[in-house]
């Protein structure tokens, strides 16, 4: 079983920093990875988005047309990458930074305000890990423990800052607690 | 057991170069090969090492060239159209019998062409654009894991036969991050003291040089590099077989390509058909003899590429039987899509397979 996952916004956000750590969460988990950022010349406030591909087996497809999940943290990607979500999948779209708008019903939208979440934890930057923390809770079956180390591995250099993704990355998880998700 | 980290196909060559005690590296940056550069810039300097980035690719490979003469380790590295601007150096490197491995992450030409993935450097690599009588060993890793191993065995095998190596990497696995062991060098370090130029205090002076204006001098120089071409050819040939034993199709397909064949190869092994796939792991010396041998009992070989078919003629000197040679390749772009290809086999395969 094979899943793919896209996550985009715009740089300066910290779409690969939550790429990789949820690259890195899967590692721990020992599934295969792999793990593509894609940016232009451009970083901060450029486009930018990773692919990442977990599975149980060997990873054979390394490039796929579509993501079962997908996470957008501005409009720009949620325009972009709107298309690129499978038949049955889900978006994740910070609606702080997005207009709340369904075009296609063939799959789950979850919107939720990444950015003023953050602002309420004194920390516009940590918007990422609120978001990983919604997927999280989507996924199911990640284990805190490995999503521990996998800031701890990432934050090695800015320890101060762990405490606080993984604040953040809880609010995520438990955001969409009470909220209907199937 | 050594942990297991995400790492990056880029980092994981220069961290498996300098485990393996590369001591010079030059290079010039050029995506997507610039973090190999970016990363040994900080280490070699931490370590004392030498690295250089040079004026341009060509300054570099010839900085390599005086380098890889003193019987250092040498490294470097760069990109399509750049390495093509190196061609000629590699040719005297060939001549003058100098162990150097360039690593070569390919984007897509011809010309300056651009960032997007291609494996359009199948030709440069395995023929070579330099003058002359020579050859490049040339190795093509799959995976992060085999980034690091094939590096091991880059600088191995181009001091073992004095022989520059190219390392052919797809722009994807040098970007791409997946799980992957830092693992010890497994190979022995050579002596060069027998021909490198070191200060000839106490010993006969030496040159290195590929000028050679006597032509039986000349001949017999060439006839000696051939001789040892013919042993990297007999003894080297590496390659990785995907269910080949009982194989009436087989996919051929190198580097990242290999492990989309692989997926196809599972897709029609659920539906009964027997398919395997033959990835050749060093392209110079291409393994001919094992491709010939499984080629007898298939009616199909497929080639799958990145380009226009370059691997193709190799797979065509190597099978001598009757089976059906096929291409399915694009020269640029995003990888060719799983059902792209399954179609494209589909297609070449129904007279025999009706039933799919």
């Amino acid at each position: 079983m094979i899943k793919n996952f896209i996550i985009s916004g715009s740089g300066g956000q910290g779409v690969l920093s939550i790429g990789t750590i949820l690259a890195n969460i899967f590692m721990l988990g020992n599934k295969f990875v792999t793990y593509c950022p894609c940016y232009g010349a451009e970083m901060r406030g450029g486009a930018v988005h990773c692919e990442i591909n977990m599975s149980d087996d060997e990873l054979l497809t390394l490039q796929n047309e579509k993501a079962d999940f997908v996470i957008a943290l501005n409009q720009m990607s949620f325009d972009k990458f709107i298309s690129k979500v499978k038949e049955g999948g889900t978006i994740i779209v910070n609606s702080s930074m997005a207009k709340i708008e369904k075009t296609r019903n063939d799959i789950k939208y979850i919107f939720a305000p990444f950015t003023q979440e953050a602002i309420k934890l004194d920390n516009i930057k940590i918007a990422n890990s609120i978001a990983l923390g919604v997927l999280s809770k989507i996924l199911g079956n990640l284990t805190m423990e490995n999503v521990k180390k996998a800031y701890e591995k990432i934050l090695k250099d800015k320890k101060e800052l762990i405490q606080k993704n993984l604040d953040a990355y809880l609010l995520g998880y438990n955001y969409i607690q009470e909220k209907e998700y199937a | 057991m050594i942990e297991k980290s995400l790492l990056k196909g880029n980092i994981a060559i220069a961290r498996a170069a300098l485990n393996c005690g590369c001591s010079c590296y030059f290079g010039y940056p050029i995506t997507p090969q610039t973090e190999i550069g970016e990363f040994l810039s900080l280490e070699m300097q931490k370590r004392n090492l030498a690295y250089v980035c040079a004026e341009s690719e060509i300054g570099a490979i010839n900085m390599a060239l005086g380098a890889a003469s003193s019987g250092q380790k040498v490294m470097a590295s760069s990109s399509s159209c750049a390495v093509a601007l190196m061609q000629e150096t590699l040719s005297y490197a060939a001549s003058d019998e100098l162990p150097i491995v360039l690593v070569n992450v390919m984007r897509a030409g011809p010309g300056q062409g651009y960032i997007y993935p291609s494996q359009g450097d199948y030709n440069q690599a395995t023929i070579g654009g330099g003058n002359g009588d020579y050859k490049t060993i040339v190795l093509s890793p799959s995976s992060v894991q085999e980034c690091i191993e094939l590096t091991y065995k880059s600088f191995y095998l181009a001091q073992k036969y004095r022989n520059p190596v190219i390392l052919l990497v797809d722009g994807l696995l040098g970007q791409m991050a997946e799980p992957a062991t830092i693992t010890q060098n497994p190979y022995p370090d050579i002596d060069t003291s027998s021909w490198r130029l070191d200060g000839a205090k106490d010993r006969p002076s030496r040159n290195i040089h590929s000028l050679e204006p006597n032509q039986n001098k000349l001949n017999q120089h060439v006839l000696k590099l051939y001789q040892k071409y013919q042993q990297i050819e007999q003894s080297e040939p590496d390659w990785e077989e995907y269910l080949c034993d009982d194989a009436e199709i087989i996919l051929t397909a190198f580097g990242t390509m290999a492990r989309s064949a692989k997926a196809i190869c599972n897709h029609f092994r659920e539906q009964g058909i027997k398919m395997g796939v033959f990835r050749p792991i060093t392209l110079y010396p291409f393994p001919y003899k094992r491709l010939r041998e499984l080629s007898f009992k298939a009616k199909y070989i497929i080639d799958i590429e990145m380009n226009m078919g370059q691997m193709l003629k190799d797979v065509r000197l190597g099978v001598l039987s009757n089976s059906q040679i096929s291409f399915i390749g694009k020269p640029v772009g995003d990888w060719l899509k799983k059902e792209e290809i399954i179609n494209a086999i589909k297609n070449i395969i129904k007279e025999q397979y009706a039933s799919i």
